[in-house]
C-alpha cells in the first residue's frame, strides 16, 4: 500500500507525518523558519523515515505562504479597478487598498443598464501609460457573477494596449457580494506569482529527491487540491482547517465537538457538528480583507502554552507573542506552560524553573506555596476564559445561522451533545481545567502534537458546484467557477435540470484532477419568474458538493 | 455606535399561488442586490435569524378563530416571530434600530382573524407592539403606516388604545384597496385622536411624501412623545409597483426613512418585484444604518402622471381641516348581560379578499377615562352559525374595565363556539372551545 505524507506549517514549529493507510509510520517536528518556508517543507519531508520515496501516493501541504504574504502586506502592486453601478457607495465600506472607478452597470439578473463609457477607457489608458511597473491589473463589476461582459470587455481592451499585462476578472468569484469579490480578487491576483514561484520550487525539490508523488495543498474548506490547481488565495487559514481534520482522522464518525489546538501563541478552535465541520456562512476574513474564500468557521485566540506572562506588580495579563520555549523548558520568560508544570498538570518541564519563574510574579513576601499555588490556577483560569468565550461565540454563530426557507425555521438545529477534543502541545496541561468549566469530557488523540499533519495527509477534496438558471434569460452561472453560459433547454425544466448540473459536475472534477467521494446533492429551488399574471419562466438555483472530510480513521 | 439590526426572511418557499403577487420570486431579486452590495460587511449592520411567534404572543393582540390551529399560520409565526427577534434585541439595547425584511406581510391583519385577508394573517407589528409592553415595559409606543394601502388591521388592533398612536398614509381609499382609512377614523371613544389616516390622491410623489411628514406626521409625533416609533414599511407608493398609482422613488422611501427615524421597521407589501423592491429595501435600510442612500437608483423613470406640490398642499390642508372638524358619534348600548359601565357599540363588517367572505363584527367597549377600556368583540362568518367572542383587557386597565373584563369572561362561555381572554394588563391568555374547555397560554 503507497503512503501519504502530510505536512503542517505552523508559526513555530512544523510537523510531518507518513501514513500507510491509516497506520502512522513515523513522524517529524522541525523549527519553522518564517522567512524559508520552502526549505522548512522540505526539511520536514526529508525528517521523515520514508523509504521508496516512489510508492508514496500523496504528499499534503498545509502552509502559511500566501497568509503570512497577506498579513505582513509583502503583496505586488495590483490596480485595481471597479464598476459598481448604483448602489451603496463605495466609501460606506472599510477598503484596505486604493481603487479606480469606471462606469457601466449590470442589474441583479446580468442585464445590462449602462454600457461602459469608451472615453473613460481612453483616458484610463493614458493614466496608465505613465504608470511605472504597472504589472497587474484586477477588474471587478457588481454583478459580475451575473454577467461577466464589462469585465471581459475592459480586459480585452487593456489587454491590446498592454499584452504582457497580468489581468484577474472577478466574475471568478462568482458569489454574491461585490465587495468581497474586489477583495478576494485583488488577493487571488496578488499573491498568483508569489504562490506559483513556491509550487515549482517545491515540485522540482520533490522532483530533485527521487520521489513523483503528486502535491496537493490544503484550503480553508477542509479540502485539498492538486498544487496546479488551487487558487493561491484559497490556501489561507490551512492550519486550524488541518487541526479540525487531524481531531476528525482521529475520532470516530458523526461525532459532535469542539476541537482546541493548543499551540505556542495561538490556540485554534474549530465545529464538527455530527461528523461534519461547520462552514462560515460569510468566507475568509484574513488582516483587513473580507474575502469570498470558503473556510471552515474556526476562530483564532492569541493565547498559547508559550504567551508572556506579563505582570505590574500585582496583576497579570497574557501577553499575544512568545519570547521562546516556556522557562520551565529553558525558556526567557513565565508563561502557562511554567504555571501547568508548576501544578503537575504536565509530566515535563523543570518544576524548579518553573516554580522559581512564577514566584518572580509575586512580592518577595507573599511567595508560599499557597500563593504560588493560587497564582498558577489563576493563570490558566485567565487562558480557560479566552478560550471559553470564543467556544461560546463560535456556537452562537452555529445557532444563529440565518435560514430563509419556512422549512428551515421549523425544523431548526437538534441540540447536540458536544465534548471537547484537544491537540497541540499545550493540550495535556490545560484539558482538567477546560474540562471543569465546561463539565464536560476531554478527548485527545494519541499523536496531539502531530494532529495538524495527519489532518493534512488524511483531508480529502471537497468540492461544490452551485448552479443560478434564469431561463427566461437564457443564462446558467456556475458560482464556483464563474463559469457563464448559454441555457438551450427549456423555461421550466424540471428532471432535465439534474443531469445538466451533473455533466459540469463531472468535467469539473475531472478538470481538477480530484475524485469525488461522498457527493450530495443539495435540493434545488424553483422560482417562477412572472410577469402579467404569466408564468414566463423560472429561476433555478441548486447544487451538488462534497464536504470536507476525512479519507480514513487513525488506527491507535 | 449600536449596529442597526436586519432580519431578513424572504419565506422562499411559500406563497399564496404561482401567480400571486405574494409568490416565492418577491424578495429574490431584493435578496440578490442585497447580498451583492455587501450589506453584511458594512460597519454597523448586525443579521439576526428569524425565529417563531409564540402563540401566546399572538393571542395576546389577536383572535384566531374558530382556533389557531385551523388555520394555516406557520409562515406568518415566523414573519411575526422575525418581528420580535428585532424587538428583543431592541429592548435589551443590542440593536439601535432595526428592519424585519419579511414576508409574509401582517398590516390588513385585525384584531380577528377569520382567514387571510389582503395577503395578512397575522398582524407582525401589532404583535410586535404588544410584546414590547409585556417584556420591556414600553408605554407609549407611534406606529407610522407607510405602505400604499390602508393600514386598516393595524387600525382595528390599536383603535381604542390611547397609549398607541396609528398614522397611515396612504392611496384614497376611494381609488384603492382596502377602501377605508378616512380622516374620521379617528380612533374609538377612549382614544379618540390616536388613530390618524391620510389618505393622499394617486401620483404622490416624493416631495408630497416628505411635506406631509414634515408638516403633519412628524408633529403628531413630536407631541405624543413616544418611547419609540415603529414603520409599517411597505414600498408599493414606488412608481413602478403595479397594484397602485403613487409616485415614490427608491430615494424617496430613504428620505422617509431618514425622516421618521424608526426603532423598527418592518416591511410590508410591495410588489414591484423586479423595478422597486430591490432598490428600496436597500435605500430603507442605508437609511436605518445612517449610511448615504443617495447612490441608490432604480433603472426606471417615473412615467405616472405626478402632481404638483402646490395642488398637493392645498389638499393637505383640506384634508387637515376635515380630520380636526371629525367630530365622534358614539352609539351607547348598554345590554342587560353586559358589566356595569356605558358600552358603546360599533358594529361593522370586514371583508377577506384572498377567500371570498364576510365577516360581521359587533364590537363594544367600556368607556373610561382612566384607560383603554375593556374591549368586547363578536365575530361571526355568515352564513354559518358559529359566533366567536374576544375579551380584552387593556395594558394598564383600571380595577374597574378589569373587573368588567372578567364579569364578561365567566358569563360568555356557552353562547360561543370560541372565547378569547386577552388580559393584556395581566398577561395572562386564556382561549375556551366549546369541544374543548379553556387552554391556558
Ligand atoms: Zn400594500
Ligand atoms: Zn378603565
Amino acid at each position: 500500500m503507497a503512503g501519504r505524507v502530510g505536512i503542517d506549517v505552523g508559526g513555530t514549529f512544523t510537523d510531518a507525518v507518513l501514513m500507510q493507510g491509516n497506520r502512522i509510520l513515523d513522524k517529524a517536528k522541525v523549527p519553522t523558519k518564517p522567512n524559508h518556508l520552502l526549505e522548512t517543507i522540505i526539511q520536514a519531508i526529508d525528517a521523515l523515515k520514508i523509504t521508496g520515496k516512489q510508492a508514496l501516493e500523496q504528499i499534503t501541504v498545509s502552509t502559511t505562504l500566501v497568509t503570512n504574504a497577506i498579513l505582513q502586506g509583502n503583496l505586488p502592486p495590483v490596480e485595481l479597478l471597479l464598476l459598481p453601478g448604483s448602489g451603496v457607495k463605495l466609501e460606506s465600506f472599510p477598503w484596505p487598498i486604493s481603487y479606480q472607478i469606471l462606469y457601466g452597470t449590470i442589474d441583479y439578473r446580468g442585464r445590462e443598464i449602462n454600457p461602459p463609457d469608451q472615453l473613460e477607457w481612453q483616458r484610463l489608458l493614458q493614466k496608465l501609460h505613465q504608470q511605472k511597473n504597472l504589472s497587474h491589473v484586477a477588474i471587478v463589476g457588481k454583478f459580475s457573477h451575473r454577467n461577466k461582459s464589462h469585465e471581459e470587455q475592459l480586459a480585452h481592451y487593456l489587454r491590446r494596449a498592454f499584452p504582457t499585462l497580468k489581468i484577474a476578472l472577478g466574475h471568478q468569484w462568482g458569489q454574491s457580494n461585490f465587495y468581497r469579490r474586489s477583495l478576494t480578487t485583488y488577493l487571488n491576483l496578488a499573491s498568483n506569482d508569489l504562490f506559483g514561484q513556491f509550487a515549482s520550487d517545491l515540485e522540482q525539490a520533490v522532483a530533485a529527491r527521487g520521489c513523483s508523488a503528486p502535491i496537493f495543498v490544503l484550503k480553508a474548506d477542509g479540502g485539498v487540491l492538486p498544487l496546479s490547481k488551487i487558487r493561491p488565495v484559497e490556501s489561507i487559514y490551512s492550519g486550524p482547517t488541518a487541526s479540525v481534520l487531524g481531531a476528525m482522522a482521529q475520532s470516530s464518525p458523526s461525532q459532535s465537538f469542539v476541537m482546541i489546538d493548543i499551540g505556542g501563541t495561538t490556540t485554534d478552535l474549530g465545529l464538527v457538528l455530527s461528523g461534519e465541520p461547520l462552514i462560515s456562512s460569510s468566507g475568509a476574513k484574513i488582516g483587513p480583507y473580507s474575502t469570498l474564500v470558503r473556510s471552515l468557521a474556526v476562530r483564532s485566540v492569541p493565547v498559547g502554552g508559550d504567551s508572556v506572562i506579563l505582570t505590574d506588580g500585582s496583576n497579570f495579563s497574557l501577553a499575544n507573542y512568545r519570547l521562546g520555549p516556556a522557562y520551565c523548558l529553558g525558556g526567557p520568560a513565565p508563561t502557562p506552560t511554567d504555571a501547568m508544570c508548576y501544578l503537575k498538570l504536565i509530566q515535563y518541564g523543570d518544576s524548579k524553573r518553573a516554580e522559581q519563574v512564577l514566584a518572580s510574579l509575586l512580592q518577595p513576601e507573599t511567595r508560599t506555596p499557597e500563593k504560588l499555588r493560587a497564582l498558577a490556577s489563576s493563570i490558566l483560569d485567565v487562558f480557560v476564559e479566552r478560550i471559553v468565550r470564543e467556544i461560546n461565540a463560535l456556537q452562537q454563530e452555529w445557532q444563529n445561522e440565518p435560514a430563509y426557507k419556512v422549512w428551515g425555521v421549523l425544523h431548526p438545529h437538534e441540540s447536540l451533545n458536544f465534548h471537547l477534543w484537544m491537540s497541540g502541545g499545550g493540550a495535556q496541561g490545560i484539558a482538567s481545567v477546560l474540562a471543569q468549566r465546561l463539565h464536560t469530557s476531554v478527548r485527545m488523540g494519541k499523536y496531539p502534537e502531530v494532529s495538524n499533519a495527519i489532518g493534512a495527509a488524511m483531508a480529502r477534496p471537497t468540492f461544490s458546484c452551485t448552479l443560478h438558471l434564469d431561463t427566461v434569460l437564457r443564462q446558467y452561472r456556475i458560482e464556483e467557477t464563474g463559469e457563464q453560459g448559454q441555457w438551450q433547454g427549456s423555461k421550466r425544466p424540471h428532471k432535465a435540470i439534474n443531469g445538466f448540473l451533473e455533466e459540469i459536475v463531472q468535467r469539473e472534477a475531472q478538470e481538477k484532477g480530484i475524485v469525488l467521494m461522498d457527493l450530495h446533492k443539495d435540493p434545488f429551488d424553483f422560482f417562477p419568474i412572472v410577469q402579467g399574471f404569466q408564468t414566463v419562466g423560472q429561476i433555478v438555483r441548486g447544487a451538488f458538493h462534497v464536504p470536507p472530510g476525512v479519507i480514513g480513521r487513525v488506527e491507535e | 455606535m449600536k449596529p442597526t439590526g436586519i432580519l431578513f426572511f424572504p419565506a422562499f418557499d411559500w406563497s399564496l399561488g404561482e401567480t400571486h403577487p405574494e409568490r416565492e420570486e418577491r424578495l429574490l431579486y431584493t435578496q440578490e442586490q442585497l447580498f451583492e452590495e455587501g450589506i453584511l460587511d458594512l460597519p454597523n449592520i448586525q443579521q439576526y435569524a428569524p425565529g417563531l411567534a409564540p402563540m401566546a404572543e399572538v393571542l395576546k393582540t389577536q383572535g384566531i378563530f374558530p382556533s389557531p390551529q385551523a388555520q394555516d399560520l406557520d409562515a406568518h409565526l415566523i414573519a411575526a416571530g422575525s418581528a420580535l427577534v428585532l424587538g428583543e434585541a431592541w429592548g435589551k439595547g443590542d440593536i439601535r434600530n432595526g428592519f424585519a425584511l419579511v414576508r409574509p406581510p401582517g398590516h390588513h391583519a385585525g384584531a380577528t382573524v377569520l382567514g387571510n385577508r389582503g395577503f395578512c394573517t397575522l398582524n407582525n407589528e401589532g404583535i410586535l407592539v404588544n410584546y414590547l409592553r409585556t417584556h420591556f415595559g414600553v408605554k407609549k409606543i407611534a406606529i407610522v403606516d407607510t405602505d400604499v394601502h390602508h393600514g386598516n388591521g393595524t387600525q382595528d388592533i390599536f383603535y381604542h388604545d390611547p397609549n398607541v398612536l396609528f398614522i397611515s398614509l396612504h392611496q384614497d381609499g376611494k381609488t384603492l384597496y382596502p377602501g377605508s382609512g378616512f380622516t374620521h377614523e379617528k380612533g374609538g371613544p377612549n382614544a379618540w385622536g390616536q388613530t390618524i389616516n391620510i389618505p393622499l390622491p394617486p401620483g404622490t410623489g416624493d416631495e408630497a411624501f416628505q411635506y406631509v411628514l414634515e408638516t403633519w406626521v412628524l408633529p403628531k409625533i413630536q407631541e405624543f412623545n413616544p418611547e419609540l416609533v415603529i414603520n409599517s414599511a411597505g414600498q408599493d407608493n414606488h412608481f413602478t409597483d403595479p397594484l397602485a398609482s403613487m409616485n415614490v422613488s427608491a430615494q424617496g422611501y430613504g428620505k422617509i426613512t431618514e425622516l421618521l427615524k424608526p426603532d423598527l421597521a418592518v416591511l410590508e407589501g410591495g410588489y414591484s418585484i423586479e423595478g422597486a423592491l430591490p432598490y428600496v429595501n436597500l435605500a430603507i435600510l442605508l437609511a436605518l444604518a445612517g449610511q448615504d442612500y443617495t447612490n441608490v437608483r432604480e433603472p426606471d423613470q417615473p412615467r405616472r402622471p405626478h402632481i404638483p406640490l402646490k395642488t398637493l398642499k392645498s389638499y393637505v390642508s383640506e384634508l387637515a381641516y376635515e380630520y380636526k372638524q371629525a367630530e365622534p358619534q358614539w352609539n351607547v348600548r348598554n345590554e342587560l348581560y353586559l358589566p356595569p359601565g356605558e358600552w358603546i357599540y360599533l358594529p361593522h363588517s370586514i371583508y377577506y379578499d384572498t377567500e371570498g367572505f364576510q365577516e360581521i363584527r359587533h364590537d363594544r367597549v367600556r368607556r373610561c377615562r382612566h384607560c383603554g377600556g375593556t374591549v368586547f368583540i363578536e365575530s361571526r362568518r355568515p352564513p354559518e352559525p358559529a359566533k366567536f367572542a374576544l375579551v380584552r383587557i387593556p395594558f394598564q386597565a383600571c380595577p374597574e374595565c378589569a373587573q368588567a373584563g372578567y364579569d364578561l369572561w365567566d358569563t360568555l362561555g356557552g353562547r360561543y363556539q370560541a372565547v378569547l381572554l386577552q388580559d393584556q394588563d395581566r398577561n395572562r391568555i386564556e382561549f375556551w372551545q366549546a369541544d374543548q374547555g379553556v387552554t391556558a397560554f
